[in-house]
């Protein structure tokens, strides 16, 4: 007779609630279904649920069904286990539209080529028993990089003299393994500032999720740079400077002078060229962040190019 | 690189039949030039698709729908009076699509723009035809532009932009 999961749960984890046990799932298709208590089978191992993912943005909890926080029960490890959720969606970035969509196969296939390499959220993916590609993560035990910048106490200025330049530094460093994605031909898809995180111990920053892709030709890198970009921005400014913000600081008189062009081509509320309210910024660094602002008439093409002016431009900040 | 040896980039877009038109206007059939249309295959991403055959259907149908256009962009420079014996047609497969297994010579789809250039200088074209499509700053950010890289990179050769 097959195992059920008390029978696993009674073996594996005598702490655990036997009243909340509840089915062993060798099939993950039906995502919703599988919850807390619910063990799943993979690769000859068990998976106890304990919840699903949450992300948490602009203030806003999002549950991610199909991302379920874990417990090994043979190796009491914690693993994040991504089952397979398609969605295809077009998303506006300006006045552009891209169809942007979620692929296990694409995810499964960059983990396989950056094991090892601690810049990359590290785990393997093996198939359920029907087929879907699972991918069981390791837990990174660290802070956001979006966070870890928000939770700075110091003013701006403080800020970007004392930890700005070794920021930047690392993060370039989590550029330069962006681009050695784009060198093997594969991208990131889904570069935002909540998606690096610091690791606890060794201070090194890592990427997560790599499920989402897009399909641009000409230029296939394009929405990687502008997420780079987008932080890079956020980085330099410790925060969104929107008109809001803006005015709460500096009083509703600095955004006289201020013009769109002075905000980000994609994101209309964010300022994109700090100097105007923040005249220490060096002209080296303002001119990296106004690639991305609506004034920009030349872009970067490859995080070469991007870094290429970057560090020059934290060595600036240094002299300043 | 002779300017009377003319490459035409051909896509399923109403800009490389505005390109054709154009060119056909100039050329008519004034001997002495001849014309390559070129298209250069775009296979639809292999990860959007749940397996090797849907997404070998896919390319399939893509390479239909290009070979197709370049068809009719062809029939566009004859009824403007360029002689078919003028006019040679080149499709290059995808390295990506499986439809580029066996082939001589595949596209590695890095940049469009590029391998164009390539193929006219290896094909001695002096003049490359392209079709512009009007993009928005934000676009260009985000998909790149085939003619603003072309006039960007090409030597020892002109660029005709048609928008």
């Amino acid at each position: 007779m097959r195992e059920s999961a008390r029978d696993l749960l009674r073996q594996y984890d005598k702490k655990f609630p036997l009243k909340h046990a509840g089915e062993i799932y060798a099939d993950t298709t039906d995502i919703v279904r599988i919850g807390y208590g619910d063990v799943i089978e993979l690769a000859g191992l068990h998976y106890l649920v304990l919840r699903d993912e949450i992300e948490r943005r602009f203030g806003v909890e999002d549950v991610k069904y199909w991302v379920k926080r874990c417990r090994c029960l043979e190796t009491n490890q914690s693993k994040i286990l991504k089952l397979v959720f398609h969605e295809t969606f077009p998303q506006k970035f300006g006045d552009a539209e891209i169809l942007c969509y979620r692929s296990e196969q694409k995810e499964a296939r960059i983990l396989d080529m950056v094991r090892g390499d601690a810049r990359f959220m590290q785990g393997f993916s093996a198939p359920d028993a029907a087929g879907n590609l699972v991918r069981v993560l390791d837990v990174i035990r660290g802070k956001r990089l979006d966070l870890t910048v928000e939770d700075i106490d110091a003013d701006h200025e403080t800020y970007f003299h004392d930890h700005l330049p070794g920021l930047l530094r690392d993060w370039a460093g989590a550029c330069r393994a962006i681009a050695s994605l784009h060198s093997r031909d594969e991208k990131h898809g889904d570069i935002r500032r909540d998606h690096l995180w610091i690791d606890y111990k060794s201070g090194g920053y890592t990427w997560i999720d790599f499920d989402f892709t897009f399909d641009c030709v000409e230029s296939p890198f394009g929405l990687d740079i502008l997420g780079l970009g987008n932080s890079l921005v956020f980085l330099a400014g410790k925060a969104d400077l929107t008109p809001g913000v803006i005015a709460e600081t500096f009083g509703e008189r600095a955004l006289d002078s201020l013009c769109p062009q002075d905000f980000s081509l994609f994101f209309r509320n964010r300022l994109v060229n700090l100097r105007t309210i923040y005249p220490y910024v060096p002209q080296s660094l303002n001119n990296v962040l106004m690639h991305f602002s609506a004034a920009s008439e030349v872009f970067y093409e490859s995080v070469d190019e991007l870094l290429g002016d970057l560090m020059p431009a934290v060595e600036d900040i240094d002299r300043a | 690189m002779d300017p009377k040896k003319m490459l035409i980039a051909v896509d399923a877009s109403e800009n490389a039949q505005r390109a054709a038109e154009y060119a056909a206007r100039i050329v008519g059939a004034t001997p002495g030039f001849s014309l390559t249309l070129l298209t250069l295959e775009r296979p639809p991403e292999r990860d959007l698709y749940k397996d090797d055959a849907a997404h070998r259907a896919a390319c399939q149908a893509r390479e239909g729908e290009m070979r197709a256009a370049q068809g009719a962009i062809k029939a566009v420079l004859v009824a403007g009076g360029v002689p078919a014996g003028m006019i040679s047609a080149h499709y290059v497969a995808s390295c990506k699509s499986p439809q580029a297994e066996g082939a001589d010579q595949c596209s590695l789809g890095q940049s469009i723009a590029l391998e164009i250039l390539d193929f006219a200088k290896a094909q001695g074209c002096g003049t490359v035809v392209v079709g512009r499509r009007g993009v928005s700053k934000a676009e260009e950010f985000l998909f790149g532009s085939v003619s603003s890289k072309i006039v960007h990179n090409a030597k020892n050769c002109t660029v005709w932009v048609i928008s």
